[in-house]
């Protein structure tokens, strides 16, 4: 009834939550291996549901369907979670959210609905503390910055950038964030998952004994395309059909394969030194893009990684991560091997009625990452993800650079790189730009 | 008695000692304070625009109304105690030397304004006391990737470097932000360089950004050969001859990877049709089919010599070369080669010394080691290569200006090998004198990065072993282009001087 009564409840909530706070950025060791280490890593409080405490109002920039499922997916992480404005390049865009959002009884006001390239502005005038970002990952680095500068909390889903003056900014915006106590979660889901959490603790602590190798794959089918209708301009058939321009999308290596990416990258500990691929296209439609590459990344020390990302049909199509140390080897997720492929620790998933593992871990990641945001902003213990995500959209990157031009690519040529991908400008209309598709062991014009 | 006397002197003394030492650091912080206050600095320091721009800059005239005073920015901040006390000493000393020695109209003040010149007496260290925030929310996207370079390599990249003028107002100049320079793709030469008299040009090739230095050698007269008193001497190396050349230009360095690579993706031919083929309606010329491998061994290519190629390849890089640039491209003659390897001396080598020196079979190198400093300094051998081609940056150059004549890779000349040829040549001074007509192998002269110092000697001779060079091709039929097995021989190039040709040039200009 009244806010500031101090509910049995919710001190109850408040001191489990100091204990999970505890467990954040402190070591935790496992008791599974003889060789037990400490655990260096800054694990998210794994709630079931964000603590109740001063109601959060959220803004949406980018109104596709990732954008809309992250709406819904920060609205289910507690209570007092409000949605109160939207933006989209596209004013169709912006309606056609607010009606499925609609359909879920969110009601966001219509005064509070913007569209065009300068869209965010406006949402950011709003009064609000997050701004969830799910555009085309090409404007990311911009409007992260005005969201930090605007003093909010920030949601980005990955990848964080398309090419390495947009990774940079990130890494500075983010250092932004950190200096004042902002709160960054990055849509990398695997990172708030359970099972890929707890598999990480096995890894760290020496279950595998010395990584030694990873590989990291995304097969799959086709995505999906948009054919140019009549009417369009250059530029609106490229921000509607944004998933094949690599200036928008940054290529499926980074749209997709940079979760697999990230996950290497998070337990070997470290990101790749330099990258030598290969890629091509053979089945694409529309677009500028590759179908396929074959990345070999160095760590150095020995340690290497293989990363294959494809988007071709009726092909052998997985997806997965794969790490082997000297001791054994484990699938990242949930299963831990010895050397000679028998199961050494598997994760306990809840179980169902029936008493049989139910393979899903109880809350979803893609919710999981919202509570975490949440529960960091109640309880003012800031997490800034952006810089690490950076790294891993680098990451992929540079191996995209590496396939693009048949060179080897180092992280030292990335972080010199002033390759900027995307016209000078955002207008709606026509678009001198040229879309050859990048051919190894030339100079890749972008 | 005594005893307690003597306890109580002793009691006396350290009070009184504790005292002083009290005293000279009370008075030493006081002086310490006292010579850092803005007013001591001015008091001798005889430039009151430094003070005037001081007052007028964003770190004086500050809108919080902090003020930062002369010693926050030119001496390291106080905390670092030792560094703070020698610096401020140094500084100290040398202002009272610069005051009583110097006149103050003299000193070159806008010197002091550069930023090499500002390392000298700011502390960055004293930026980062204060400013201790690099990221700013406000920070703009330059101002970020600038100072993410900084903490990525500050070594190379410094506060007053972007932030010019804060402490001395020099107007309104803002922030000095060097974007990133775009180094983008090189120069891609569109015309050739216009050659009007005998002497050094740079090479241009148009449509490509692949340039190369060639050096105008003036024709004369030198003994070609080895004299027998010289060690390790083989006998095809005489009798020595009387030579006399023509003036020529030939390639301050082997040809490179980038030159030959600029050659073979403008001439690649598609397969193995294993004859020389004129092509009437491209440039005439049709050149190397794509080698299998890596022909640099991994090496590296850029501007390390290009090798493997047969002689073949040379030669039609040779004439690609003139179909190109319109002037007479070729291997050297042998007698050439030596001309210029020699630069006018007489010697072994070059440079000083003997093989004998540099050999480390006789006696004496065997226990000691040989001295080798100098012929390193001049050639890529087996000592100091290790066992592969190096850029030729490495080495200094022969009298002429040319590098690598003795080391780096041996390199094909136009003549055939004929052992006892210089005995052939016609009797008295011979004038540009050529190998025999026909033959199977070609010339070979200089030393590689695989050879010892004695194969080194300008007057050694090699030849080329076309058969046993391709023993592990394994195709039939084996390649005219590529060599499987012989990977420490290159070339240079030579460009004919025809002194009437450059005349009509010049006159139809």
């Amino acid at each position: 009834m009244e806010k500031n009564q101090f509910s049995r409840r919710s001190f109850l909530e408040k001191t489990a939550l100091i204990g999970a706070a505890g467990v954040v950025g402190m070591g935790v060791i496992s008791s599974c291996n003889s060789k037990s280490k400490i655990v260096e890593y800054a694990f998210p409080p794994l709630l079931d549901k964000a603590p109740d405490g001063k109601k959060l109002r959220a803004g949406l920039v980018g109104c596709g369907n990732r954008g809309t499922g992250a709406a819904l997916n920060f609205l289910a992480a507690g209570n007092d979670l409000e949605l109160v404005a939207l933006a989209d390049v596209f004013e169709d865009k912006v309606w056609d959210c607010r009606t499925k959002l609609n359909k879920q009884r969110v009601e966001v006001p219509e005064a509070n609905c913007f569209w065009g390239f300068d869209g965010y502005k406006s949402l950011l005038e709003v009064d609000l503390d997050i701004v969830i970002l799910a555009t085309p990952p090409h404007f990311r680095p911009e409007h992260f910055d005005a969201c930090v500068q605007a003093k909010k909390h920030v949601f980005l889903e990955k990848p964080v950038c398309v090419d390495p003056v947009g990774a940079r900014q990130i890494i500075a915006t983010s250092k932004k964030a950190e200096n004042i106590g902002l709160t960054v979660i990055t849509g990398t889901q695997r990172r708030h998952q359970r099972d890929y959490l707890e598999t990480y603790k096995q890894v760290a602590s020496g279950a595998i004994g010395d990584i030694k190798a990873a590989k990291a794959w995304w097969l799959q089918t086709h995505v999906w395309f948009r054919t140019r209708e009549e009417g369009w301009s250059d530029m609106e058939y490229m921000l509607r059909n944004w998933n094949n321009f690599n200036w928008l999308c940054g290529d499926h290596i980074l749209d997709t394969h940079v979760h697999n990416i990230d996950i290497i990258n998070w337990f070997v500990g470290k990101h790749p030194q330099e990258a030598i691929g290969f890629g091509g296209r053979q089945r694409r439609l529309t677009g500028d893009q590759y179908d396929f590459f074959s990345i070999d990344f160095e760590f150095g020390d020995g340690v290497f990684s293989h990363s294959m990302s494809r988007q071709i049909d009726d092909c052998a199509n997985t997806l997965g991560e794969r790490i082997i140390g000297t001791e054994g080897y484990t699938n990242c997720k949930n299963t831990i091997y010895n050397p000679d492929g028998s199961v050494k620790w598997r994760y306990d998933y809840p179980k169902n009625k029936d008493g049989r593992s139910t393979e899903v871990v109880k809350v979803s990641p893609y919710v999981q990452e919202h509570i975490h945001l949440v529960t960091s902003i109640r309880t003012n213990s800031p997490v800034v993800e952006a810089e690490r995500t950076a790294i891993s959209t680098l990451t992929a990157i540079m191996a995209r650079t590496a396939a693009y031009t048949g060179q080897k690519v180092t992280w030292e040529d990335m972080l010199n790189s002033t390759e900027k991908l995307g016209p000078d400008k955002y207008e709606m209309g026509s678009v001198n730009m040229e879309f050859p598709v990048p051919i190894p062991g030339t100079q890749h014009k972008a | 008695m005594i005893d307690k006397t003597i306890k109580r002197k002793h009691y006396l003394l350290f009070i009184a000692g504790g005292l002083t030492a009290i005293f000279f650091l009370a008075l030493f912080n006081k002086t310490i304070h006292y010579t850092s206050t803005n007013e001591f600095c001015a008091s001798c320091h005889v430039h009151p625009h430094a003070e005037a721009e001081w007052k007028l800059s964003i770190h004086h005239n500050t809108p919080s109304g902090v003020s930062v005073n002369c010693v926050d920015c030119h001496l390291p901040p106080e905390d670092q105690q030792l560094r703070f006390v020698t610096r401020k000493a140094y500084h100290g000393m040398y202002d009272l030397y610069a005051y009583l020695t110097l006149d103050a109209e003299e000193i070159d003040w806008a010197e002091k304004r550069s930023r090499e010149a500002s390392k000298r007496f700011v502390y960055e260290d004293g930026c980062k006391k204060c400013h201790t925030n690099m990221f700013p929310s406000t920070l703009n996207a330059l101002g970020a990737e600038s100072h993410l370079k900084y903490l990525r390599d500050p070594d190379n990249t410094s506060c007053l470097q972007c932030h010019q003028g804060v402490g001395h107002y020099r107007g309104e100049i803002g922030l000095t932000l060097e974007a990133e320079s775009n180094t983008g793709p090189q120069e891609i030469y569109t015309s050739l360089t216009e050659i009007t008299k005998f002497s050094n040009f740079d090479e241009k090739l148009p449509g490509t950004s692949v340039s190369f230095n060639m050096l105008a050698i003036p024709g004369g007269q030198f003994n070609m050969g080895t004299p027998t008193s010289e060690p390790y001497r083989q006998i095809d190396e005489g009798p020595v001859r009387e030579v006399v050349v023509d003036s020529f230009w030939i390639a301050e360095i082997e040809v490179s990877w980038n030159e030959y690579l600029a050659f073979f993706r403008a001439t690649v031919s598609q397969g193995r049709k294993e004859a020389i083929e004129t092509d009437e309606e491209t440039d005439g010329i049709s050149g190397a089919t794509p080698p299998w491998g890596a022909p640099d061994q991994g090496w590296g290519k850029g501007t390390r010599p290009a090798i493997t190629m047969t002689h073949l390849g040379a030669e039609t890089y040779c004439r690609w070369l003139t179909s190109v640039t319109g002037r007479k491209y070729r291997l050297p003659t042998e007698a050439e080669w030596e001309y210029a390897a020699r630069g006018g001396t007489n010697s072994p080598y070059f440079f000083d010394g003997s093989p004998n020196d540099f050999e480390s079979d006789g006696f004496w190198n065997k226990l000691f080691g040989a001295d080798t400093s100098v012929i390193n300094s001049y050639a890529i051998y087996l000592e100091n290569s290790p066992v592969k081609t190096q850029p030729p940056l490495r080495v200094q150059a022969n009298p002429f200006g040319l590098k690598n004549m003795l080391g780096n890779v041996a390199e094909f000349c136009l003549d055939y090998y004929d052992p006892s040829v210089y005995a052939k040549y016609p009797k008295g001074v011979v004038s540009n004198p050529r190998g025999p007509r026909n033959g199977l192998e070609h010339v070979i002269r200089g030393g590689s990065y695989n050879n010892s110092a004695k194969d080194l000697r300008v007057g050694r001779r090699d030849f080329t072993k076309t058969k046993e060079w391709l023993v592990t091709d394994p195709q039939i039929p084996k390649s005219i282009w590529w060599y499987s097995d012989c990977k420490n021989v290159g070339f240079r190039v030579v460009c004919e001087y025809n002194p009437k040709q450059i005349n009509s040039e010049k006159d139809k200009k």
